[in-house]
């Protein structure tokens, strides 16, 4: 990316975060309210190792559950795309399950594999991250030109290797634009899980106690944890997106 | 009498809800190694159909067909056709080199082979420096030449193109036309050809097919007795203008000519 297009998002920034710190002190707004930037980040630097130690066991739970909903999701996604009437049997049933807030079955996982069990949350999270890198990757599967169906099949390109060479290269770009989703999806799931119950450790439960004892800064500073791991993680997507699709129209550079 | 393709009374039907609608019927057409054949009528004349039945990408409904001596399915097996659709139809997460090689690839063609026939269709089509490129890099007309460079890969007996400059704008179709010609005379391929172009037809063909819609049918068979190589002076001669004429007569029903 070009310097001069870090520049505004950058000012941006800089301009939004001093408003809000002028603002808090010249309204005197209570720290309960509306804690400063600098309050919040005092207490992030303050208590660093604590937030970090407690932010890596939710980032855990959150890769955890990415990692098992997306390889759950991937796998289904293939036999759906493979099997037509599967798919028109479990469609519907897969949006209507989308449909409801899976993060209301976290007090449920908690009981089935125990609240300190990290699995509990990460079950919460692969059924958030399931669906959409299911419904994503089965249409990139299945959205094949049929002109390019047409082409494999003068050049007698048996099935396996319409799948090498066509439908996993077709559906990249749609997976790739489900992990965009899937990557944020992960660390929701695991915080608001947390949320529910189970070892004090973590972000969640981090967050909630020091909101209750009125410590706004110190639950702003592990959001601002959870924020930073949130970008990093889409950060990574985008770099791994580049490198295993440089042709695609999302990666393309003007000067290519 | 080996024909390429033979086709004998062959015909088409597609079951539709409430009727069938008869796409092809009764079909015959004989084409021999070294023809350039074009296909010419109204659209919903079945001509891309037709192109297909030679492919085995769709199964004819009745007649009987060989292609290369076999069954079109055992024909398209082995490689014995090349096939350009108007879409380029590239790969766009391969270069233009990989894309020249697919069907080479899919044949199991060993890798040294495989580069060494990319870089002779490169050449062919004029596009040597931009082996590493990828399609969206290309101009239309220049992911047409490695469309076509790909469908000549395997060195197939018979060439089928379906409206493949269809989408170019005229001055690129004429210079692909050009370049076509001189890969037919080079290769001394078979070409069947669909086309809606009359121009274009007259041009390239030894034969043109004249098909009427609905059902579609042959209706006229054109000899082009243009001198070979066709060039500018054919395009530009008093003769060519007299087979337009015929061709456009012939499509609009007309008898009389051949």
């Amino acid at each position: 990316m070009r310097v001069e297009r870090l520049w505004p998002p950058l000012v941006a920034f800089v301009v939004m975060v001093g408003l809000w710190e002028g603002i808090v002190a010249l309204f005197s707004i209570e720290a309960f309210l509306l804690p400063a930037p600098s309050a919040i980040w005092t207490s992030f630097t303050q208590n660093s190792a604590t937030i970090w130690a407690y932010g890596m066991r939710t980032l855990t739970e959150a890769l955890g559950g990415l990692v098992g909903g997306t390889v759950l999701g991937v796998l289904v996604a293939a036999a759906v795309a493979r099997w037509t009437t599967l798919r028109l049997g479990a469609m519907p049933f897969a949006a209507a399950v989308n449909a409801m807030p899976i993060v209301a079955t976290a007090p449920i996982f908690n009981q089935l594999f125990g609240s300190t069990n990290p699995v509990s949350k990460m079950a919460v999270v692969a059924l958030m991250v399931f669906f959409p890198v299911m419904a994503n990757t089965a249409r990139g599967l299945n959205e094949i030109d049929d002109s390019e169906l047409e082409l494999m099949r003068a050049m007698a390109a048996s099935p396996f290797s319409v799948l090498r060479r066509l439908r996993i290269p077709s559906a990249l770009p749609y997976f790739f634009s489900a992990m965009k989703v899937a990557v944020p999806l992960s660390l929701i799931g695991a915080i608001v899980a947390e949320y529910f119950g189970g070892p004090q450790n973590v972000l969640g439960q981090y967050i909630t106690n020091r909101a209750q004892l009125f410590q706004f800064p110190d639950a702003w500073a592990a959001i601002l944890v959870s924020a930073i791991m949130g970008i990093t993680l889409y950060l990574l997507v985008l770099v791994v997106e580049r490198v295993l699709m440089p042709w695609h129209v999302s990666t393309r550079t003007s000067d290519g | 009498m080996d024909f390429i393709v033979d086709m004998q009374g062959l015909s088409k039907t597609f079951a539709g809800r409430s009727s069938t609608v008869h796409a092809l019927q009764d079909i015959s057409l004989q084409i021999e190694p070294g023809e350039f054949v074009s296909l010419i009528g109204p659209s919903g004349c079945g001509k891309s159909t037709l192109l297909r039945l030679i492919g085995d990408l769709l199964p004819p409904s009745g007649g009987g067909l060989s292609v290369n001596g076999k069954e079109a399915h055992q024909a398209r097996i082995d490689g014995d056709y090349g096939i350009a659709f108007q879409k380029a139809t590239l790969l766009e997460w391969r270069t233009v080199r990989r894309n020249i090689e697919l069907p080479l690839e899919l044949a199991g063609v060993p890798e040294a082979e495989r580069r060494s026939r990319a870089n002779d269709l490169l050449q062919m089509v004029g596009l040597t420096e931009f082996s590493d490129h990828h399609p969206w890099q290309l101009s239309g007309g220049m992911q047409q030449r490695v469309a076509i460079a790909r469908a000549l890969g395997q060195r197939p007996p018979l060439l089928l193109m379906d409206e493949p400059f269809g989408a170019l704008d005229e001055m690129t179709r004429e210079s692909m036309q050009n370049e076509l010609m001189g890969i037919w005379r080079e290769t001394g391929t078979t070409v069947v050809f669909v086309t809606h172009s009359i121009p274009e037809a007259v041009f390239l063909s030894t034969r043109v097919i004249v098909m009427s819609a609905r059902p579609g049918r042959i209706t006229h068979q054109i000899a082009i007795d243009l001198p070979q190589p066709r060039d500018l002076a054919v395009r530009e001669s008093p003769r060519f203008f007299e087979l337009l004429t015929d061709v456009r007569e012939a499509l609009r029903g007309r008898t009389g000519t051949r």
